[in-house]
This record gives C-alpha cells, structure tokens and sequence, in this order.
C-alpha cells in the first residue's frame, strides 16, 4: 500500500517508495536530497502546521528534522515501514 | 617566523555549532564586516597556537554542500575555492559537524574532503550526542576519512587546544592526498555517509525523547501558537517595564554631564552647541540603549535556543497565505530589532520575489529607533495604569498595539504586492528544524554587545551629526527679543512650511521640526525635539529642567499625539534602512517604490488616525 507524505498519519514511520522530481523544482529536488530524502529512506512525520493552516509538515529524519511544504509532501510515495 | 600568519575557513552544516565554535576559538577577539560587493556577513577572528603563533578564522555561512541555494551559501563556496574577491583562499579547512547528525553532516565533509586542502574535522557537540545516548568513536572515523577527527564541546570549551594543535599540524605536514573523489551524485554520497557514521557509532539509543515531549507542546496546532502569541507579548511588555530604572539612570547621568558643563565653561558658542545641541540630543537617543538592548536579548535568546525556527514552522501557514514563507519569519522579526540586518537576513531566502517582498514590507516592522518615538509620546500621553485590575499595564498595550498594527499592515501590504508587482510561484519553505539548545551566556554577551557598539556608533556619528547641523539651523539667525528662537530660525521656518503640508492630519510646528532630521534616523525626531527644546528653554532653568515628555504633554492634544504614533507605524525615515535596500536589491528602482508607499501609507495613518481621534473629541 501506498500513500502520499502529506497525507501520511503522524507519528508513523514510513519508507519513501517513490519521489516525483519533475513536480519540483531543481533547487528543491537537491535541498530535498540534502536533506537525506530520497528513495529508500525512512521518514516520520511529526506535525503538521497550526490552525491557521495545516501545511508546512514537520519530518524526522534519522536524527534530525526537517520541514517541508504540504507541496512537496504531495510528491512523495511512501509506504509503511514493516 | 616570517611565514604570513594562516588562515583557517570554519565550514560546515547549519547548526553544527560553527558559531559558538568560533566564539569559544576567537572570545572576543573578532571582527564583523561585509565581503565587499555583496552584504553576506563576514566573520573574522584571530587565536593563537599554543606556542603564541596567531592564526586567523573565518566564519563562513552555514551550508549543505557546495552547489549553493542562496547567497550567502554562493559565499562559502566561493570562499573555500579561492573565487571571493578580495578573500584569500584559506591554508586550512575546519569542518566542524554535529556529533548527533553525523549520518547528513557527513556528506558535505565528503564533499570538501575531495578538495584536498589540508582540513581538521571537529566533531562538535559530543556531549549532547551523548545525552542523546550516542557513543561515537573518533578514531575510527579519522582513519576511515583520513584526517584527524577531534572531539569538541564548543561551549565548554573542550577540545579546543587539541583541535588548533591538529591544524598546525594538518598544515605542516599537508601532502596531496591521494584523491579521493566524492561520490558521483547525491544517492551514493549519502550513502557512503551513513557507512561511515555507522561504522562510528559504538552505542546508539533511539531518538532524543526530550525534544520530542517539548514539541508536542511548542508545536501544537492551538497550544504552540498560544505559546508564541504568549512570548512575544512578554517580549514587549519586558522592553518597556525593565529598562526603567536604565534608562532613568542614563538619563540623570546626561542632565548630571549637562549641569556640569554649564557650570565649568563660559557661556558662549561651543558650550551652547555641546549643552543644547550634542548633550541634548545625543544624550535623548542613548537612554533607550538599554530597550533596544532588551529587545535584542530576546531574539538573541529565541535564535540560540532553537525556538525560533519553531516560530517560522507555525507561522509558516500564516506567511504562506500572503504570498511569503516561515522563512521570511526570521528576517522580519530581526527587523523588530532594526530593519539592516532584517533586510540583510533575507538573503536566505531562496526565492528573489519572496525575498523582495519580505525586504520590502521589513520597514513595516517596529524597529528598535523607534522605540524612543514611542516611548516618548506613550509616556506623555497614557496614564500608567493598569487595564481594569489586571497586571497589564496600559502603557505596554499601547506598544503593543503599536507593534501589531506593524505586523497587520505589513501582511496586508505582502499580499497586495504578490499580486501585483512581486507576482510570481508559490515558494518552498524547506527548513532543517535545530534541536533545543541552552543558550549560552557568553555568546549572547559578545553578540549583544556588538549591538550595543552599532547603536552607539551610530548615535555617535549619524545622530550627533543630524543634531548639531540641526541646533546651528535653529540657532540662527538670531531672533529678536521677544520672539521666540525656534520659530524664527532658519530650520523653524522650514518647518513652518512644512507644516502646511501636515497640518491637515493634526502635526504641529514640534512635529514638523522634527520630521525633517528624522529622514536620517527615526529617533532624531526625539533629539531633535530635545534640541529645539532645549534651545526654546533659554537660560530659563526651570523649562531646561522640565523633562521633554511633560512639555510636549501640555502642548500637544491627544489626537495629534495618536497621530504621531500613526505615522512612525509607516513612514519610511531611516537612510540606513533605504541604503541597504539599494544594496540589496541592486538599483535605486525598489528603495524609492518602498519609501514611496510607506510615506503614503503613513499618511493615510496618520490622517485617519487623527480625524477619528478629533470625531471622539480628543482634538
């Protein structure tokens, strides 16, 4: 099964399956990457925005966290990490 | 030794404690500039070796590897590969890397390693990877990177001798290594990464549980926004009650200075020049050192702890609706301090019409100059008492007022500008989330008191300059006796008709005078108040005593004085803030679009304001 990132339910770790590059810029492909986001890795989001809307979303990654928006979230094919 | 002292380029990801690594190397002994031709802060510091030998440091702008999203990130690279002007190419690397994060640190060590100038990894921040849980083995990774590896825990202190004897080292001994080419393409450095740092770690527990608990809280949809709302109201309510007793100190100290000038010099020119015009002046803007100082305090402490990228998550829905991004956050609360290095941190952002929109609606935000504008009228003209029972005081809801209609008008401003002359795609907002941290009190002493030093460099050079052209134009010609100085002065005659142009939103001849100097920074208005005061007061000793706030007090009507606050909520009189503006945006174009509609709004404020004050009766 999988879904997409920014719809993910929070606080379960998922592996990325599949990352639409086209749907993002150059730049933000290669931040996305610096990140440590890419194919294969595993992900936990953690929050998600505030009232006032729901969109950056918070990810751990490996030791670290990173923020992304709800957008970029939409290109990311995750499934569950068994 | 006739060697020419080396110099050693600090490089690493954001938030690998590269700054406080720099502070612990360098103490104070560092020097804040701009790399000629861009506004990208330059770092610099000197140290020593332990046999005395001076070496220089450089403190290069956070990145994540070599191919730059920003201009400050173009300058590392830049820097590193000998391509800035006017930089030398450095003798040596010093990478320092986040003991805890090893696993994405690690690919941009890679990617300088591949450079083969001689480098030194500090492995910073061990002592937090061990509260982590983590045990890593430097040996190991200084045999697999080839380089030493050198623990250190920047704000104690730890390591550092062991780390600068290892660049001496690095340096004399430098061979070309064998070349070791980084991995082809993203996929395989990251990769190689992770082999390495699991091949370091000894002992690993899951994930730091601790940060995890505080931001369930801090960022909670509800709660988190609460906590922030909370903060920043504290923030404005401690910038106004605790400076008191400072400020009223710094104060009697000038009257003190004052009185004992009068006292020891014959009365003539110089002395009227220094009592009325520099004294008066200068000494009305220094007072609100320790408010600006406050203010900064606080951003300073947001920024070390880690709260303030939690701040830019949460307002990130909030920025993205009006066309910006949570990164713009930053910037534009560093504007609260003062809009220069507001405008000057904008250059994170990665996106040139976000980014000028932000720079442009920087202004919007109540910058610290104009705290003595405020504090001024608010004092003379709100009683200081408490709001029915509670403990907040009235005068520190008006500031906050004051504050918020800054804010409001700045993002009704973004949205209207993104979509009209700013129009372009929606931006990212991709941000590396820092992990808490406690501040430590030597780094926000050394940058508190660079702060200090701008400001009162600033009131030493551009203020004291304003005020004394501004006393020899109200000083002459001389008037006649039984006509008042000020108004027949040249600059009261300027005045007079400027006047004409703001009377109909209820400024007055003391606004008008002091208007014109305020161009040059928006606190002159207050010296330039205390100056034509001063002047007006004569060798009545009884007037030269009444302090400024409780003359305007009796002079002005409340309107006029609501209108006044209106007005510095927009008007865009500051030359430091339109110079950076050119600087940053490369032409005369955007500095003149920003000044032009903020004199507008300001106007419009100000008239409203004003009419709506006299329809209460408050006229």
């Amino acid at each position: 099964m999988t879904a997409l990132l920014d719809k993910a339910p929070l606080g379960a770790r998922v592996r990325i399956a599949r990352i639409d590059w086209d749907a993002m810029s150059a730049d933000e492909g290669r931040r996305l990457r610096e990140f440590g986001l890419m194919e294969g890795c595993e992900v936990t989001p953690l929050h998600r925005g505030s009232i006032l809307s729901r969109d950056p979303l918070a990810l751990a990654i490996g030791r670290m966290k990173v923020i992304i928006r709800a957008r970029q979230a939409a290109a990311i094919e995750v499934e569950s990490a068994a | 030794m006739t060697a020419a002292i080396p110099s050693i380029a600090l490089v690493g990801n954001p938030n690998a404690g590269k700054s406080s690594l720099f502070n612990a190397l360098t103490g104070a002994r560092q020097k804040i500039a701009n790399y000629p031709g861009v506004t990208v802060e330059r770092k610099a510091g000197h140290a020593s070796f332990a046999d005395g030998r001076p070496l220089s440091l450089i403190d290069l702008p956070g990145t994540y590897s070599l191919t730059p999203a920003s201009l400050d990130e173009a300058v590392t690279r830049d820097v590193i590969l000998g391509k800035q002007a006017g930089e030398t190419r450095p003798d040596a690397l010093l990478v320092v890397l986040d003991a805890a994060n090893l696993d994405n640190h690690l690919c941009f060590a890679l990617e300088l390693l591949a450079l083969n100038l001689p480098t030194v990894i500090a492995l910073n921040m061990v002592d937090l990877a061990e509260r982590d849980g983590l045990t890593l083995d430097a040996g190991r990774l200084s045999r697999e990177l080839g380089v030493p590896v050198v623990p250190t825990v920047a704000v104690r202190k730890r390591g550092l001798a062991e780390l600068l004897a290892a660049v001496d080292d690095a340096i004399r001994s430098h061979q070309p290594r064998e070349a070791v080419a980084a991995p082809a393409n993203d996929a395989s450095l990251h990769q190689r990464a992770r082999a390495l740092a699991r091949a370091a770690i000894l002992t690993e527990t899951p994930v730091r549980r601790w940060t995890q608990r505080v931001d369930n809280v801090v960022l909670h949809p509800v709660g988190g926004l609460v906590i922030l709302v909370a903060l920043m109201f504290v923030m404005f309510q401690a910038v106004f009650s605790w400076a008191t007793p400072f400020a009223d100190a710094l104060e009697a100290g000038v009257g003190v200075l004052q009185s004992w000038v009068v006292d020891s010099f014959p009365d003539n020119f110089l002395r009227g020049l220094i009592v009325e015009g520099l004294l008066a002046g200068v000494g009305a803007v220094v007072v609100f050192l320790p408010q600006i100082l406050i203010l900064f305090l606080f951003i300073l402490l947001l920024e070390a702890s880690g709260y303030m990228t939690r701040a830019a998550f949460l307002m990130d829905g909030l920025m993205g609706r009006v066309g910006l991004s949570g990164r713009g956050f930053i910037p534009l609360l560093s504007s609260f301090a003062c809009a220069v290095p507001g405008i000057m941190a904008t250059r994170a952002i990665p996106d040139e019409k976000d980014r000028l929109t932000t720079i442009l609606i920087a202004p919007l935000m109540t910058c610290s100059a104009r705290m003595p504008v405020y504090t001024l009228i608010i004092g003379a003209f709100i009683p200081a008492q408490k709001v029915g029972g509670t403990p907040i005081g009235l005068q520190g809801l008006v500031l906050f007022g004051l504050f918020l209609s800054g804010i409001v008008g700045a993002l009704l401003v973004a949205f209207v500008l993104r979509r009209s002359v700013t129009k372009g795609n929606a931006t990212g907002f991709m941000m590396e989330m820092p992990r808490y941290q406690w501040p430590r009190a030597g780094d926000i002493l050394i940058a508190l008191w660079q702060r200090a030093w701008i400001f009162l460099r600033r009131a030493g050079t551009i203020i004291a300059g304003t005020t004394v052209v501004l006393w020899l134009l109200l000083t002459f010609p001389q008037a006649p006796a039984g006509q008042s100085q000020v108004e027949y002065s040249v600059g009261g005659r300027i005045a007079s008709g400027l006047e004409v142009v703001v009377k109909p939103i209820g400024f007055n001849h003391d606004i008008a005078l002091a208007l014109i100097p305020a161009m040059a920074a928006r606190e002159v208005a207050v010296s330039a108040m205390a100056t034509a005061n001063a002047i007006d007061a004569g060798d009545d000793e009884e007037a030269m005593a009444e302090a400024l706030g409780d003359r305007i007090a009796g002079r002005w009507s409340i309107a006029t004085a609501l209108a006044f606050l209106a007005w510095f909520v927009f008007a865009p009189q500051c030359i430091s803030t339109i110079a950076i503006t050119r600087r940053e945006t490369n032409g005369w174009k955007w500095p003149m679009f920003m000044v032009g509609y903020l004199f507008l709004l300001a106007y419009a404020a100000a008239g409203i304001t004003y009419w709506t004050a006299v329809a209460f009766g408050l006229g």
